[in-house]
């Protein structure tokens, strides 16, 4: 099928330039972005990658905190999204970057009227939903800002639907001791409430100030 | 496990270890320093946990340096706070528990956040931004230290890292 192999496509260009942003974020300033074609301006001072060929949002059907359906694309239809894939048995990235978030979220509250911030949906997507019932991904969210969207479901669909951003999670698994090994994505992704397409992307070492600084362009869906 | 998953993960990581600039020598193991015979002699700095979610988890992390012209092990992690502490190394976008980690002669041993880390799970109360939490680290050659552990906030993010 054409459109699935172009997906595909995608996908694997995003890899890359998570890991060429990665290397010129360690300060090599070797320039050696000439193979990837899809990053435009984006300097190793900036935490946000905007895209030349955004991602088509996930045609994601999941259960949200409450036990109710959500369609992604329908729920966020013309909003200002921003999606992160991850698991709440995680110590320290899953909630260092959901905490980013909504710490970020906070302090631009202060500066914009309730109104421009109304329409911003930050959602959350489980890569472990065995383990992340609605139940326990709502509680887990509460802890970090209730008005986050906390997405479940079936692991097959969610794993697809990651793989269309260019996001790829294996499995849980269990260790010799039978503990559950997750996966969780590496990538923030932002989509625009004009073209609802995933426009930008953020590595794990973004700061609650990158998001800070970025977050009123995103509202707007102009490039940070 | 998918071995299309994998592969990808590797060559990300691949990358990403050549860019952090550990250009030249590759020798990262068996540093077991010949010919030196000064014992270990370790110290721990830049201990933080930050604030975690829930009661049922959370990550701590600090640096131990080695002096010493002996190699050791971080063996095992113990606190009133938690009965279950592991020792934890991150690959690619997941994380497994280890029997040990290696803090070099000459060296260090650094746990930070996206790395390797100490997790810490069913915590007998949630930590708070303030407090600290008491740690015992125990080392295969080395005697015991005790750590005082500051919790910062959620988003705490230590300077001077990179």
């Amino acid at each position: 099928m054409r459109t699935n192999t172009k997906k595909k496509t995608f996908a694997a260009g995003a890899l890359l330039v998570a890991a060429v942003l990665t290397l010129s974020a360690c300060g090599t300033g070797d320039d050696s972005t000439t193979s990837v074609a899809e990053v435009s301006g984006t300097g190793p001072a900036k935490a946000a990658t905007v895209l030349d060929q955004p991602f088509t949002k996930p045609d994601l059907v999941l259960t949200d905190t409450n036990g109710k359906s959500y369609d992604l694309r329908e729920e966020t239809k013309g909003k200002p999204t921003l999606i992160y894939f991850g698991y709440t048995n995680c110590p320290d990235v899953c909630p260092l970057t959901m905490s980013n978030l909504a710490v970020a979220k906070k302090d631009v509250a202060k500066k914009l009227s309730k109104a421009e911030l109304a329409n911003l949906r930050l959602v959350f997507v489980t890569t472990d939903p065995e383990r992340d019932t609605p139940a326990e991904l709502g509680k887990w969210l509460k802890g970090i800002d209730s008005e986050i969207v906390g997405l479940t479901g079936d692991f097959d669909k969610i794993q697809a639907g990651a793989r269309t951003l260019g996001i790829s999670i294996a499995p849980p698994t269990k260790d010799k001791n039978g503990k559950t090994v997750s996966e969780h994505g590496t990538q923030v992704i932002a989509f625009s409430p004009n073209t609802d397409g995933g426009y930008v992307l953020y590595g794990e070492d973004a700061t609650v100030q990158d998001y800070e600084k970025d977050l009123p362009k995103l509202l707007k869906g102009e490039n940070p | 496990m998918g071995p299309g998953v994998i592969a990808s993960a590797v060559v990300a990581t691949a990358l990403v270890l050549s860019g952090c600039g550990s250009s030249g020598s590759g020798s990262t193991d068996s540093t077991d320093s010949a010919g030196s015979s000064s014992a270990a002699k370790l110290s721990v700095k830049s201990a933080y946990m930050p604030q975690p979610v829930t009661d049922s988890m959370a990550a701590g992390f600090l640096v131990i340096e080695n002096d010493g012209g002996t190699a050791d092990e971080l063996t095992s992690v113990t606190s009133d706070i938690a009965q279950d502490i592991t020792v934890h190394e991150t690959t690619g976008q997941s994380m497994r528990e280890v029997a040990a980690l290696k803090i070099p002669a000459d060296g260090e041993l650094v746990l930070k956040s996206g790395g390797n880390h100490l997790m810490f799970e069913n915590l007998k109360r949630k930590p708070k931004e303030g407090e600290t939490v008491s740690l015992r680290l125990n080392f295969t050659k080395s005697e015991a230290i005790t750590v005082e552990m500051p919790v910062k906030s959620a988003t705490y993010q230590p300077t001077g890292g990179h």
